[in-house]
């Protein structure tokens, strides 16, 4: 069997989750609002507290077990992410075949200090990425990544 | 290369020049070139033209005419005047444009395919155009590598000359057939003829279809016209007038059905007998390169470098299956990703002709007649779970319409026949579902409807990917996908027991998830 790869993803993460997760549960109570205020259907009562629990189950269930799911592992010779929550996705690249190695830090995860990593190799199908890992981290990885790619020769296809 | 006219760096730097001449002169196109342009001009402003001689008849201007007709001419005249070309031993150079000059530049090691095309106008005068592509560049229209009109056997020695200057490299990879030795004339090989017979298979593929729904769908708009005089001038449809509507609407779409496949059939043949009569398949002696010929009007002729081919796609859909036949495909690699893809080697043929092409191809037989290795009583499970679900939802939708509307319960009815097709479905794609390794190659077998066989270089696999839904974890399957530069990019076995693909990843590329191994 397939183990699970070494690293999970920096401890803030879920909190990231859970905020996104919030506000996409916004959407709907905003549209039953307006529905109520303009008229537009008739909202019953039952409603609102079955999606208050769907939402709070959502918002903090998905992001403890994303937690457990997101992982990533560098060697010298491969790279291995692990991703998803309900469905799950393993990726793994020789080191030999890695083309380039992005490192990303979005306006909120300049504020936090998260960053990611994207590894692609010559396939357009699925890239590696390692996304919110703490900055340092981050650092290091793509350093060992550059380096240990330059020491491989070859065109990589 | 001893044919002299070649304009190849094979033809070397000539001895004895005096000083200050060009070593590699700029050459010009086909002189015969000047016929073709004024024609294709001609057709481009025939609306002019039209508009030209209606208003000149009527108008009485004749030198109108004269204009009208002057003007393609004259622009042709000057692009063969001002387009040349040269082949260095680094580059080939095209300069075009009176006003605006324009020179595209080449460098010969980045020329990864040659495409000789000839129109009908083209073959009458016996010309044709090549197209250079290039591993780098803009893809504009405008900046695409083109020389329009070069004697046809010109055009094949200079896509000798390019894809080959690599030249005096031993052949160790050519395999049987070559001729070795240089003194002899070069001759190809002769993979594949095209067989007249092959026709027969054309409606079963779906491109005729797709013409004929877009055919129906043009006869629909003016339909309500038409019917409404055959209805109310012609009473055409008085047989039918007074029947009922249950027994009016069966006998309309069968109607409609049969009209459909008719012409599917039709269109099918035709688009099969122009794109692919004449169809041959050549490797050059030395083994280093594949040819494909085809085409009833327009003729392409399209080269692909051995070195590029990364595997094949045995393409095999319902229609074909069941009489026996496939296409063949090859999974061809690129610098860009643009430029990988698959590469028609067959037509929709004989599975036999299919097997010993793509064995001529890859130059072993064994992984396109391997037995494959079954996914298991889960991936039984799954395909069966879901053709019911999917079968089940017009049943359902029907249910609700007979409920909640007065429509009769017999709307019902048709709808069940779904679920013995389902479960046929179900039974063949799961037979379908397998895969294998050869020494060289990873095969994966999948579908039904869209049924194929992919068979990826081993060494092409640049990474995996294991993907596994819900559904998938709670039945310990995983969809194993071998990632790739080349074709598809991504060759998925569906639905392996977890443990199977891990130790069919880790027998595939060794190595490389050995260490993750728990």
């Amino acid at each position: 069997m397939l183990r699970e790869p070494a690293n999970q993803v920096s401890t803030k993460a879920p909190v990231l989750w859970a905020a996104g997760a919030t506000f996409q549960a916004l959407w709907v109570p905003v549209i039953l609002v307006l529905a109520l205020v303009f008229d537009w259907f008739d909202v019953p009562l039952w409603l609102w507290p079955l999606y208050a629990v769907l939402a709070v189950a959502y918002i903090v269930a998905m992001p403890m077990v994303r937690y457990r799911i997101h992982r990533w592992e560098s060697t010298d010779t491969a790279v291995y992410t692990q991703t998803g929550w309900l469905s799950r996705e393993r990726r793994i690249a020789p080191m030999s075949r890695v083309q380039t190695v992005d490192f990303e830090q979005s306006a909120i995860g300049r504020v936090l200090g998260l960053a990611s990593v994207t590894v692609t190799t010559a396939s357009a199908a699925g890239p590696l990425v390692i996304s919110m890992i703490d900055k340092p981290v981050a650092d290091r990885l793509v350093d060992d990544l550059t380096r240990r790619t330059e020491a491989e020769a070859g065109d990589a296809t | 290369m001893s044919q002299p006219p070649v304009p190849g760096p094979a033809a070397g730097l000539p001895p004895g020049l005096p000083p200050g001449v060009e070593p590699f002169p700029w050459r010009r196109l086909d002189p015969r070139m000047l016929l073709v342009h004024p024609v294709l001009e001609l057709l481009k402003f025939l609306p002019v033209l039209v508009g030209i001689f209606v208003l000149g008849s009527s108008g009485g201007g004749g030198y109108w005419q004269l204009i009208g007709v002057g003007i393609p001419v004259a622009l042709g005249v000057v692009r063969f005047l001002t387009t040349t070309y040269r082949i260095t031993p680094e580059q080939i150079e095209l300069q075009r444009g009176l006003i605006g000059r324009k020179v595209l530049t080449a460098r010969l090691d980045r020329v990864r395919a040659v495409e000789v095309t000839s129109s009908p106008i083209h073959r009458i005068l016996g010309l044709a155009k090549v197209e250079i592509g290039t591993a780098s560049g803009a893809k504009d229209d405008d900046d695409k590598f083109a020389l329009d009109g070069l004697p046809l056997e010109q055009a094949r020695q200079m896509r000798v000359a390019l894809l080959h200057r690599t030249d005096p490299r031993p052949s160790s990879d050519a395999v049987a057939g070559a001729t070795g030795s240089d003194d002899v004339p070069d001759e190809d090989l002769v993979l594949l003829e095209f067989d007249r017979r092959w026709v027969r298979y054309a409606p079963l593929t779906s491109s005729g279809n797709v013409i004929a729904a877009g055919v129906m769908a043009v006869l629909g708009q003016f339909s309500q016209n038409i019917g409404e005089r055959l209805f109310d001038e012609v009473d055409a449809f008085s047989w039918i007038k007074d029947r009922p509507l249950g027994t009016v609407i069966p006998i309309a779409v069968v109607s409609l059905l049969v009209v459909f496949l008719v012409l599917g059939g039709l269109f099918s043949v035709l688009g099969y007998l122009i794109t692919n009569w004449g169809f041959t398949l050549l490797r050059d002696a030395r083994g280093r390169t594949f040819h494909v010929r085809r085409g009833l009007l327009t003729t392409t002729e399209t080269s692909l470098e051995r070195e590029r081919v990364r595997g094949l796609e045995v393409v095999e859909p319902l229609g074909l299956r069941l009489v026996g036949a496939a296409r063949l495909a090859a999974i061809v690699t690129g610098v860009k990703a643009s430029e990988s893809g698959s590469a028609q080697l067959v037509p929709p043929a004989p599975r036999e002709v299919i097997d010993a092409t793509g064995a001529a191809v890859i130059d072993v037989a064994e992984p396109l007649r391997l037995p494959l290795v079954q996914h298991g009583p889960a991936a039984r499970r799954r395909r069966y779970t879901r053709a019911l679900l999917g079968a089940a939802a017009p049943p359902a939708v029907a249910v609700v319409l007979a409920l909640a509307t007065p429509a009769d319960w017999w709307v019902v009815l048709p709808t069940l026949a779904l679920f013995p097709i389902a479960l046929l479905l179900a039974r063949d794609r799961y037979r379908r579902l397998g895969h294998a390794l050869s020494d060289a190659y990873l095969v994966v077998r999948s579908g039904s409807l869209r049924g194929r066989r992919d068979l990826l270089q081993r060494s092409g696999i640049i990474g995996w990917n294991l993907h596994q839904s819900w559904f998938q974890r709670r039945a310990g399957l995983v969809t194993l996908v071998a990632t790739t530069a080349a074709g598809r990019q991504a060759y998925a076995a569906h639905d392996i027991p977890e443990g199977l693909a891990v130790h069919l990843a880790d027998e595939a590329v060794p190595g490389l998830i050995t260490q993750f191994l728990a």
